[in-house]
């Protein structure tokens, strides 16, 4: 796909390459909705303490399970109401947002790290380290990940570090599988070739030469893991076994209003519909650059 | 406006559906005299002696008989499969038993399955789960066809409380035949229900014991087939009483049942039970250095906790909050011991003195009721300690606490339904795993009360213990627990506070 | 062929032996199966009386020697929890766990196969943009928020279907769905590519030159080539349901070996979370195996690598 990509370039007098990709986004309507509500998200994220109308921990029993502004005894003090120990539900869901955000975001850094270098080593070198790395792919890609994170949290006791951790060492197989085969496109291609005969250091060429070229390939991985990563946590905390209270993470707050959905659905539907709408936001980001960065005609 | 009226009438048409297919399902279950009701657990044997939940209790109360019955309503001992029984000394007890009776197998109850049964699971070799039940009793001895003798250890004045009810008689030729394992999976008992299938973890099947023996004070059973299902998300368990899939669930969340209420269809009932939540700390430091060996820092999370607010807006129902390590009713218990208000101030002041002006940071442990603990954990927090929720299954918080990891836990303790202090209090300060004051004079106190058969002296060495506990804050008690029963309106079921439903007394009207 | 076989073979072999290598060291160090064994009230010398008779006072390695020759024997040790042998009770809730995972296939299948092939003949039309939508949305729900929503909606509002349980085929469509939907867009989309791409495909168009009727076309030619890369797609998506069902398992009250799982977990139940973690990716590696051995069948070049 890359080789084409390098040779259909040049015919193209005007506009610029950046211009076409600038262009292409603008164009492409799935990557522009899902940028602006993650982009909405992330302010909101990242502004939490300014935005907040209350502690998120504030807890007040007497004001338990109050009903969101658009119910007719809502009132303008918790637009979202509070949850069952009275705290603000839309408090609550601004720094629940951070922590979503991180978890996804961290647990991605970690899986991309250790499978980037996987992939990229495998699909470098070749020959015995692709066999084994490719080995330890089909072992990971073997092993149930929400069975095997349940049991490690269940050891360990489960904490946002601890869930970070987990999900970043068993999310990376979808890198490395990417970035093996991106890698092994690109070994063959005449630039890298022309760069190892002039005797170029091996660290170099894969940092100058190769990493550059699969960039676009790993941002799409990346943002699609920090959607698995998201809802991978929200279903252990639903099973009670992800980060405890009262840390306000989306899935969490999913899982504790799961009691009071039959008859005061907004509890569970507020962070369900949230929670959704950001990880639809993140595929439709990855989609998107997938799309733009694709040459003419592919998908 | 507009918004009012929209929602008033998505409401109504949503109760008009419940309510509308309501109707058909109950009243199948009702013309089949069937009763279909659920739980979370699954319960790993039918052998009550294997296993230690409240629901191997259910099954033990229908399946089986105890030799002494307990009237629930008037809190009277009954004969049940003794007819008789008399203290000889203070250490040995005889009981004349019930002439007739057959085991679900057809096999004739008498003397021999009484000393097989208590001779088995008195013998620690058997590693009968719950050992309090029986590690009391030495040995039993037939003295005719239908006449036993129980010899115990020392003398135990709870000993009736606990043959009626923890101590089910089991036909001493199949169990030997069968052996645990084997009689977990198909039981067989005397009592007024037999148990037809076993589907482990997904349902059981009982069906009326036709020959239940006539003069029993559990009555003849009412209600032809009883099916119990496992169902373990309570959200779930709620849609399928709404619909009719199920007749009766319990253990419902206070929301929930304040919801149900509303339901034309339910019946809730809020019951207050024996069990009391309580949290522990670590006094002795055995779990390392922790602040709450510092007992104004212990005061202060008493004084920080607004126990009336969670009881009331949490828990709700007839939850009280209790101040004496005990459940109010139980003989022994007293309520003229120090109490700690909320006050929040007085916490803090506290802290400061114990030279936490900034609080600290501790893990909680827990096993039940996460929402009570967040209400915890939210209240220590405006206090400044940061409390770190590690909620874990009954029994992982059992190892944890056994190899001194916990230092500050919410625990919750039913007494199994017996009505005297021997059962709750004397089983956390025993110098065990589970004591964490590990005080000899509370110990002493305690053991003296267990083993003395003078009411008044039990009373005098119990509030002294009680009184103690409260002063040093080793304990402080939280609440009474409310079950919440939500069941077909057209049942006629009555809980009880041992919390445990009685499907033989149940019918439908 | 047979070189190719006996190597892929070997390499299920070996991943085999490597994760139940993992899980066991993991659950080794996650608590003393010692003290597990011996029950609630045991003396330390009780623990160590049943570390000698069990032989847990062995180094590590015999000790997975050991379990992993019994394993092969189809004895996983027995359950402390349910003082009965594992592999009875897996055994049990081992065909509502693959019927769940078969019925969920199906409807991912029935749904996203169609889905595919409709959005790869009427390319960015709005029937696309439907499918594209679909995929879009089943990826970002949770499967368990969706299985509530389907529980409410269809159980509760509707009655039209049961809510839970598994004694009938009834009881297993709202679950099949929910665990089903989120498998959804990854074949409706490597159908469409596929078909895309087949569609523009030289001998395509010589059939449609020829003459040959559309449908005829579509099915007999296009769709026959363009499913070949979907079918090992759905062994793997097959490996990750049996893995995955354990949410969808708790919310419907199937008590399948996936809730079995979980539930063993927070019993600190070891024996029993080794078998059915090993079973899972036994699972997937007999199914991915299955499928190269397919894929190599039908293109000759897979051989060669």
């Amino acid at each position: 796909m890359i080789v084409e990509n390098t040779a259909e370039l040049p015919e193209i007098i005007f506009p610029s390459p950046r211009e076409i990709l600038f262009q292409r986004t603008l164009r492409h309507k799935g990557f522009i909705i899902g940028a602006a509500i993650l982009a909405l998200i992330l302010a909101v994220a990242l502004l939490a303490p300014v935005l907040a109308p209350h502690d998120p921990y504030h807890q007040d029993l007497a004001h338990q399970m109050q009903n969101p502004v658009w119910h007719a005894d809502g009132t303008w003090r918790h637009p979202l109401g509070t949850d069952n120990l009275g705290r603000d539900y839309l408090s609550r869901l601004m720094f629940g947002a951070r922590i979503s955000l991180l978890i996804g975001i961290s647990a991605m850094l970690i899986s991309g790290l250790i499978g980037t270098t996987l992939g990229v080593a495998a699909g470098y070198f070749g020959g015995r380290t692709d066999m084994i790395i490719s080995f330890l792919i089909t072992t990971r890609l073997s092993m149930p990940v929400v069975l095997v994170a349940l049991a490690v949290v269940a050891l360990i006791g489960g904490s946002l570090t601890v869930i970070i951790w987990v999900l970043g060492f068993l999310i990376w197989d979808r890198f490395a599988v990417v970035m093996r085969s991106s890698t092994q496109q690109l070994r063959g291609i005449e630039y890298v070739s022309a760069a190892k005969a002039i005797g170029c250091s091996t660290p170099h060429i894969l940092i100058i030469e190769i990493i550059p070229n699969i960039l676009n390939n790993l941002i799409v991985v990346a943002t699609l893991e920090v959607a698995h990563a998201i809802l991978l946590e929200a279903a252990l905390s639903f099973l009670g076994m992800g980060v405890q209270p009262p840390l306000p993470s989306w899935g969490l707050m999913i899982a504790e209003g799961k009691e009071f959905m039959l008859f005061t659905p907004w509890v569970i539907a507020i962070p369900g519909v949230v929670l959704s709408l950001l990880v639809l936001a993140i595929n439709l980001m990855g989609d998107g650059i997938r799309d733009i960065t694709a040459p003419e005609g592919h998908s | 406006m507009a918004r009012r009226s929209f929602r008033n009438i998505f409401v109504m048409v949503l109760v008009l559906i419940v309510g509308l297919a309501w109707v058909l399902p109950a009243f199948a279950d009702k013309s089949s005299n069937t009763l279909n009701f659920a739980w979370t657990k699954e319960l790993e044997t039918l052998d009550r002696y294997y296993n230690t939940a409240r629901e191997g209790m259910i099954v033990s109360r229908h399946v089986y008989d105890d030799l002494i019955y307990r009237d629930p309503q008037t809190w009277e001992y009954k004969p049940l499969l003794a007819t008789s029984w008399k203290w000889i000394d203070p250490s040995t007890m005889e009981l004349e038993l019930r002439k007739g009776v057959v085991f679900h197998n057809g096999e004739k109850f008498d003397a021999d399955d009484v000393v097989y049964t208590l001779n088995f699971v008195s013998n620690p070799e058997n590693k009968v789960l719950v050992q309090r039940n029986v590690n009391w009793i030495k040995k039993a001895e037939k003295l005719g066809t239908y006449k036993v003798r129980i010899l115990l250890h020392k003398p135990f004045p709870a000993a009736l409380e606990y043959l009626a009810g923890n101590v089910p008689i089991y036909p001493n030729e199949y169990y030997a035949k069968v052996g645990p394992q084997g009689f977990g999976l198909k039981p067989v008992g005397t009592g007024p229900y037999k148990v037809v299938t076993v589907e482990q973890g997904k349902r059981i099947v009982f069906e009326k014991n036709a020959d239940y023996f006539k003069d029993s004070p559990k009555g003849q059973p009412a209600i032809d087939r009883i099916v119990q299902r496992t169902i373990p998300e309570m959200t779930t368990m709620v849609a399928e009483l709404m619909t009719g899939g199920l007749d009766w669930i319990y253990m419902v969340p206070t929301d929930q049942a304040e919801k149900l209420e509303k339901l034309p269809s339910l019946n809730v009932v809020r019951a207050e039970t024996m069990r009391i939540g309580f949290l522990q700390m670590d006094v002795t430091g055995r779990t390392g250095d922790t602040p709450l060996k510092d007992v104004r820092v212990r005061k202060a999370i008493c004084y920080a906790v607004d126990r009336e607010a969670i009881a009331k807006n949490l828990v709700g129902g007839q939850s009280r909050v209790v101040h004496a390590a005990c459940y109010p009713s139980q003989f022994g218990c007293i309520d003229t011991v120090t109490k700690y208000d909320y006050d929040p101030a007085r916490a803090k002041q506290l802290l400061t003195e114990a030279g936490y002006t900034n609080g600290f940071e501790i893990d909680f442990y827990g096993y039940r009721d996460r929402p009570y603990g967040e209400a915890i954990v939210g209240y220590l927090r405006e206090v400044g300690i940061k409390a770190n929720m590690k909620w874990l299954k009954y029994s992982a918080l059992r190892d944890a606490t056994k190899s001194d990891k916990v230092a500050l836990v919410m625990n919750t303790w039913g007494s199994y339904g017996v009505n005297d202090i021997s059962n709750i209090t004397g089983q956390h300060f025993r110098m065990e795993y589970n004591d964490f004051a590990r005080d000899q004079a509370v110990t002493d106190w305690l053991n003296e009360g267990d083993n003395s058969i003078d009411d008044a002296k039990r009373r005098e060495v119990y509030s002294k213990a009680l009184k103690r506990i409260a002063d040093q804050a080793y304990w402080l008690p939280l609440f009474s627990w409310v079950a919440n029963y939500a069941f077909d309106k057209d049942l006629d079921f009555t809980p009880y506070p041992d919390a445990v439903p009685r499907f033989f007394l149940t019918a439908w009207k | 062929m047979i070189a190719y076989t006996l190597k892929r073979f070997g390499l299920a072999v070996l991943v085999a032996i490597t994760v139940s290598f993992v899980t066991f060291m993991l659950l080794r160090f996650s608590g003393d199966p010692a003290v597990a064994l011996a029950g609630a009230d045991a003396t330390p010398e009780d623990i160590e009386v049943v570390r000698v008779t069990y032989g847990l006072d062995r180094p590590l390695l015999i000790q997975y020697i050991d379990w992993g020759r019994r394993a092969l024997k189809g004895d996983f040790g027995i359950s402390p929890y349910f003082n009965q042998p594992v592999e009875k009770i897996i055994g049990n809730r081992l065909t509502i766990t693959m019927t769940l995972g078969a019925c969920a296939l199906s409807f991912a299948v029935l749904l996203a196969i169609p889905m595919g092939v409709l959005a790869a003949i009427r390319p960015n039309t709005w029937i696309d943009r439907l499918a594209l939508t679909v995929s879009v949305i089943g990826q970002a729900m949770p499967s368990f928020f969706f299985g509530l929503i389907l529980i409410i909606v269809f159980g509760v509002m509707l009655r039209w279907l049961p809510i839970s349980g598994s004694s009938t085929w009834k009881h297993f469509i709202l679950p099949a769905v929910a665990l089903g939907y989120y498998a959804t867009p990854a074949i409706m989309r490597l159908t469409r590519s596929g078909m895309l791409e087949v569609l523009g495909a030289d001998y395509i168009r010589t059939a449609r030159a020829k003459g040959l009727r559309a449908g005829k076309v579509l099915f007999k030619h296009a769709l026959r080539n363009a499913i070949i890369p979907v079918v090992s797609l759905l062994a793997v998506q097959f490996g990750f349901m049996l893995g995955g069902s354990l949410v969808i398992e708790t919310i419907f009250a199937i008590n399948g070996v996936g809730f079995l799982g979980y539930e063993s977990i927070s019993r600190a139940d070891l024996p029993m979370v080794q078998a059915i973690v090993l079973l899972v990716s036994m699972f997937y590696v007999v199914l991915t195996f299955f499928s190269d051995l397919l894929n190599a069948f039908l293109d000759p070049r897979l051989r060669v690598q």
